[in-house]
């Protein structure tokens, strides 16, 4: 297995030259292409002395080179400094933000995956037919409404108008945040349910006509036992490898989501951000989650030898 | 008279295309008696896998249907049974064996749990008694260790062996029948021979009904008690085997008996089905003196053959990756220190299995691979040395010709611009009209139509294909191609056509090739000189004649002796009386 | 599988014959004609081009800024503003016209930024292999491991608000998707037969490359500009209601943005029209991909 380490490490280191290239490209966005932000936070009638004294304040009186080591520096440190707009470690924000988000994110994920997971089968068993061709229709159809749209239409009629469920709003602690977070649980369903459906049908159908299920027919099994026990055994390497692949996504949280139902996640902090112009919580973001993302695929690819017997790292 | 297990009466199979329905099995009757072997012969498109699939119950609908006809199994009709019912008939009553041993497994379970479920499924045993038999069935098809191998992925194992173990699950509940379809096609001819011997020794002792579909007559006179043929979705003849091979009736079954070139002895031209047979199917009578085998010579003189191409102590080597900075920690030697001489206007043919080096060996010579050292002398030239520049003059001199014909042409192409690019590259003929013409002119030379050119290569079959490559090698002139499995993807009658083209060419135009292949009687019959290769080396180096008739080493023998001798049971029984 | 061997086999044989020889790309076109529900939405792609292009040329809907009606007036009950009207009194239906141009726009100039880096980067390392595709892997990997809506809100961010920013922002964050499937392809045509033989015959890097790889790998820009499309119309809504999207002008994701203070009051309309506009082509654009990829990409035929 010492091929299996040395590929865990190789991985490891690199990550740095990603890192570095996200920090590069934090840098290029934020410290080259978007001009002068003092202008942004002091307002259009600042004196000139004042916003030299801010410049100083922030690092920005630096030289190009000495503030994308500064960015670099952050990164491997994983100190963030403090919030322009809220003055507070962004470190301990972004700790903060991580629970609500986790507890939307969580079972949103879970019940849509395992929902999509299981139409997805019964669509492939009966593929070809009416209710495939229906339901292959209907997750189309899904995809093709803005998440927008979801967030506006559900808030309004089932929460204002019907009273179902919390119109807006949080608390923490279990189980107070739950009637919180269950109508944008439930609006995170209807918005990945279709391309999820889609993509894991083309799995289990990628599965289906492979030869060792020719073999497993002429052995005189049932279809349902091919299905179930040869298929969905090769079919959920991938599925297990994309959902792993995605799971920093769950961290960041549901922007629009958060945002909409004012649930104080990670997702509604960086938006916020966006529109206090607070330059160091995005970047915060940008590079976290970017760390989360190399480290996840490297989850996956370890999960990827577990799953899957012919793989060797390498 | 023995019981008849499985007849089959009138069957039509047909597809839908979405162009249109085409038949895919018209009208076809023949029968399989108990503990016999019944050899389905057909080349691709004849309708002899789809026949198998619907005896299984297989055949994917949609597209497929059987439209007509009777699969009566122990008298009972298959085609009318149910899919519960054809259940319990699979894998219990009925096994089959397919073509391809590297994907017929499921990847990712234990090949142990693989055997053991169809006897759990069929034979009611627990999961504990179905892995003691497991090993045991793993055991009886020759599986090493099959204590630990049972424990193993299929990834883990060898082709041959995987194949075996699919043996093995089509045996575990002793079936009444067996159908293999192309069981052995995809292994190298030595594997070949411990897979037909081992399927020959369980037939005998579980005395099954054996239903082998092949294109390859050379396996079914080994094995068969009868044969069926098949050309086109239809039955053109059945009898047993000795009478087939003997006294073949339908002129299709001639011509594909005649057009397989033998390991000793053959016609300078090999006969072709259309030898037998025109278009429309009609007999057409033989011209006999194309039937005379010639023995071979090899002569070669100094003035009218010199020494055209020399290669010297010639290695490639891969490195193998390894450590945390994937550095370089091994290196695997593909060529392994080969030399040999080739003179003008001969043919050196390359043989041996897979993985032995051959491939690499030819690509080398004409550096699409970098050799790691050593030297090819072309006319005295060193191509290793060459820069970009000389190189690229020295390609119109030097050619090769691919194995698949479907990827070697690009499907964006027309053909006009597939033979016109080599002339353009290499500024021969002055203009366009005359590069066109000479295109034509390619065409026919390769046995095509000239008004083809605007085409695109999924527009041809195979065959047509891979003389469109050859009109491609020719347009640059050359005097010296190497084909690589060059005819090894075609159907054998199409092979022995393009074999024959190849060598009027060589004739016409003094061309010089190197000729590989992994099959010994093709090599054969193109080759002056044949060089054995094995794990990157040359292992015997002689004329044809003599590698045949009287090899040196212990490896040619067994490969040699591993080839099927197309000659029926029956016949040999009758030549030892 | 022999069967389908089989069944291409006979088909071949009787094209050969009987038709005119066809290009892969005639044989594509021939199959997607057969295809009632993929032509239905050409047709549909079509016809909101055509809106646009009329659209942008001012032709209609060139007065939707003009005041029509009372403010937020009901759908269906006045022919002069049949989809009613928006807080300032503009004609829903026109602002509707106005957003297809502004749809299709970012459509097709996001993929018009995309194309080129993706297919240039992709081409490269996919053909010259070693350290050429290091560093644009590195490149494209450095691009992706930042989550798509957090790049592509820095972008929009730091770009400041308006249509520009809406098509250079969604066309840097779309490329990377393209450039891992070209890359891929081109891999797998460069060990091609095809293209070992165009070297043998003496063919330079150049001629490999542009000559025989590329024209091999078209297809795949065709699916993902249809692809691209719907994704670019759908991320343009989430701009804008994170304030970073088209201003000054009417497009489908301000409309579906103002409903946000609309429905309160009951003002259902702006939201049903951008979305029903949004919801046909962006269905046409999906299904569309899906038969492209079934016409252009016949190994994947019979696995839908």
């Amino acid at each position: 297995m010492s091929g299996n380490l040395n590929y865990i490490i190789r991985r490891l280191l690199y990550l740095i030259p990603v890192l570095l290239g996200v920090c590069g490209l934090v840098f290029l966005l934020f410290n080259v292409v978007a001009g002068d932000p003092t202008m942004l936070l002091l307002g259009k009638h600042a004196d000139a002395q004042q916003m030299a004294d801010l410049k100083a304040q922030l690092g920005l009186d630096k030289s190009l080179i000495a503030q994308y080591f500064d960015i670099v520096k952050s990164a491997f440190t994983f100190d963030f400094g403090r919030s322009w707009a809220t003055k507070q470690q962004i470190t301990e924000m972004l700790y903060q933000g991580a629970i609500p988000s986790l507890t939307l994110t969580i079972p949103g994920f879970f019940i849509s995956t395992v929902m999509s997971l299981m139409i997805a089968i019964f669509v492939a068993y009966y593929r070809g037919k009416g209710i495939d061709l229906f339901i292959r229709t209907l997750a189309i159809a899904l995809m093709s409404t803005s998440s927008l749209v979801y967030i506006l239409v559900f808030q309004k009629y089932l929460a204002f108008e019907l009273g179902l469920f919390e119109i807006s709003g949080y608390e923490y602690g279990f189980p107070s945040f739950i009637p919180y977070i269950a109508l944008p649980v439930v609006i995170w369903v209807v918005m990945s349910i279709g391309p999820d459906v889609r993509f894991y049908r083309t799995l289990i159908l990628d599965e289906i006509y492979q030869d060792y299920v020719r073999t497993a027919r002429a052995k005189g099994l049932s279809e349902k036992k091919i299905l179930f026990k040869h298929v969905l055994r090769n079919a959920l390497i991938p599925v297990i490898t994309y959902t792993v692949v995605n799971l920093p996504f769950l961290i960041l949280g549901a922007l629009l989501l958060e945002s909409f139902f004012s649930i104080p996640g990670l997702g509604g902090l960086t938006l916020s951000a966006v529109n206090a112009s607070d330059f160091p919580v995005i970047k915060a973001m940008a590079i976290l989650s970017a760390i989360a993302y190399i480290l996840f695929t490297l989850v996956s690819d370890i999960l990827y030898t577990l799953v899957d017997p012919r793989v060797k790292l390498n | 008279m023995s019981d008849i297990l499985l007849s089959i009466k009138d069957l039509c199979v047909d597809f839908n295309t979405g162009d249109g329905i085409v038949r895919a099995v018209n009208n076809i009757s023949f029968d399989v008696p108990a503990g016999k072997t019944v050899g389905l012969v057909g080349e691709s498109g004849s309708g002899k896998s789809v026949t198998s699939l619907a005896a299984m119950g297989l055949i994917p609908n949609p597209p497929g249907k059987i439209t007509g006809g009777e699969i009566l199994f122990k008298g009972k009709d298959l085609v009318k049974a149910s899919e519960e019912e054809m259940r319990r008939i699979r894998g219990k009553e009925i096994s089959m064996i397919f073509q391809e041993p590297m994907t017929s497994l499921n990847p990712v379970f234990r090949v142990g749990d693989q055997v053991s479920e169809i006897l759990m499924l069929h034979m009611g045993m627990t999961k504990k008694q179905a892995w003691a038999r497991s090993v045991e069935l793993l055991d009886q098809v020759g599986i090493p260790d099959p204590q630990r191998s049972a424990l193993k992925y299929p990834h883990e194992m060898s082709g041959g062996q995987k194949q075996r173990v699919v043996i093995a699950i089509a045996i575990a509940c002793e079936p009444k029948l067996l159908i293999a379809d192309e069981p052995t096609t995809a292994l190298d001819v030595t594997i070949q021979k411990q897979v037909l011997d081992l399927m020959f020794d369980l037939q005998e002792k579980y005395k099954m009904g054996l239903l082998f579909i092949t294109h390859d007559l050379g396996v079914i006179a080994d094995i068969a008690d009868d044969v069926v043929v098949m050309y086109r979705s239809n039955l053109v003849e059945q009898g047993d085997t000795k009478k087939i091979f003997t006294a073949a009736g339908h002129p299709y079954t001639k011509g594909l008996l005649a057009c397989r070139p033998a390991l000793d002895k053959n016609p300078k031209r090999l006969l072709t089905v259309s030898d037998f047979m025109d278009e429309s199917g009609a007999e057409i009578s033989l011209d006999e003196s194309k039937t005379k085998k010639v023995d071979k010579v090899y002569n070669p003189s100094e003035e009218k053959n010199p020494v055209l191409l020399e290669v010297n102590n010639l290695h490639v080597d891969f490195p193998i990756k390894g450590g945390v900075f994937g550095r370089t920690v091994d290196q695997f030697k593909a060529v392994n220190s080969v030399s040999f001489k080739l003179r003008k206007g001969m043919t050196l043919g390359l043989v041996g299995e897979s993985g032995c080096g051959k491939t690499t060996l030819g690509r080398s010579i004409l550096r699409l691979i970098e050799p790691t050292q050593g030297q090819v002398l072309y006319n005295g030239i060193d191509l290793t040395k060459l820069d970009k520049k000389q190189l690229r003059d020295m390609r119109s001199k030097v050619q090769i010709i691919f194995q698949d014909p479907y990827s070697s042409l690009n499907p964006r192409m027309t053909i006009e611009e597939v033979l016109l690019e080599p002339m353009l590259l290499h500024n021969i003929g002055g203009s366009k009209e005359e590069r066109i013409s000479k295109a034509k002119w390619l065409m026919e030379k390769v046995g095509l139509k000239s008004n083809q050119l605007s085409r695109y290569p999924h527009e041809f079959s195979g065959g047509q294909r891979q003389r469109i490559c050859i009109a491609r090698a020719l347009a640059v002139n050359p005097e010296f191609i190497i084909c690589d499995e060059s005819v090894s993807a075609l159907d054998v009658s199409v092979q022995a056509q393009v074999l024959n083209l190849l060598l009027d060419l060589q004739a016409e135009f003094g061309l010089t090739y190197i000729f590989i292949s992994h099959d010994l009687s093709v090599v054969n019959f193109i080759s002056d000189e044949v060089a054995v290769m094995k794990s990157g080396e040359v292992v015997e180096l002689d004329t044809a004649s003599n590698v045949y008739l009287k090899p040196e080493k212990q490896y040619t023998k067994d490969l040699l002796s591993a080839i099927p001798k197309g000659i029926p049971k029956a016949l040999l029984a009758e030549q030892n009386l | 599988m022999s069967t389908q061997v089989l069944s291409n086999e006979s088909v071949k044989k009787e094209s050969v014959e009987i038709e005119e020889s066809r290009s892969l790309w005639g044989e594509a076109w021939h199959r997607l004609k057969k295809d009632k529900v993929a032509m239905t939405c050409l047709i549909i792609v079509c016809l909101y081009s055509l809106i646009g292009l009329l659209s942008a040329l001012g032709l209609v809907a060139a007065d939707w800024a003009k005041e029509v009606g009372p403010s937020y007036a009901p759908p269906f009950e006045n022919w002069d503003y049949i989809l009613g009207t928006d807080i300032f009194g503009r004609d829903v239906l026109k602002k509707v016209i106005h957003g297809t141009q502004i749809a299709m726009s970012v459509g097709l100039i996001s993929s018009l930024i995309a194309i080129p880096i993706g297919v240039v980067l992709g081409a490269l390392a996919g053909y010259f292999g070693g350290w050429v595709d290091e560093i644009i892997v590195w490149f494209y990997t450095t691009f992706s491991s930042i989550p798509g809506i957090i790049l592509l809100m820095s972008i929009a961010f730091v770009l400041g608000k308006g249509i520009t920013t809406v098509y250079i922002a969604l066309g840097l964050t779309s490329w990377v998707g393209l450039c891992r499937l070209i890359r891929g392809e081109v891999m797998k045509h460069k060990n091609r037969e095809y293209v070992q033989a165009a070297g043998a015959l003496g063919a330079g890097h150049g001629r490999k490359l542009f000559k025989h790889i590329l024209p091999n790998v078209t297809h795949i820009i065709i699916i993902f500009t249809s692809l691209q499309f719907q994704v670019a119309i759908k991320s343009e809504v989430i701009l804008s209601y994170i304030g970073l999207g088209v201003s000054g002008q009417p497009s489908w994701g301000t409309m579906i943005d103002d409903a946000k203070m609309e429905l309160a009051r009951d003002v259902w309309w702006q939201l049903a029209g951008a979305t029903f506009a949004m919801f046909f082509v962006v269905l046409a654009f999906n299904i569309l991909g899906d038969a492209l990829r079934d016409a252009l990409d016949p190994k994947l035929k019979g696995k839908g």
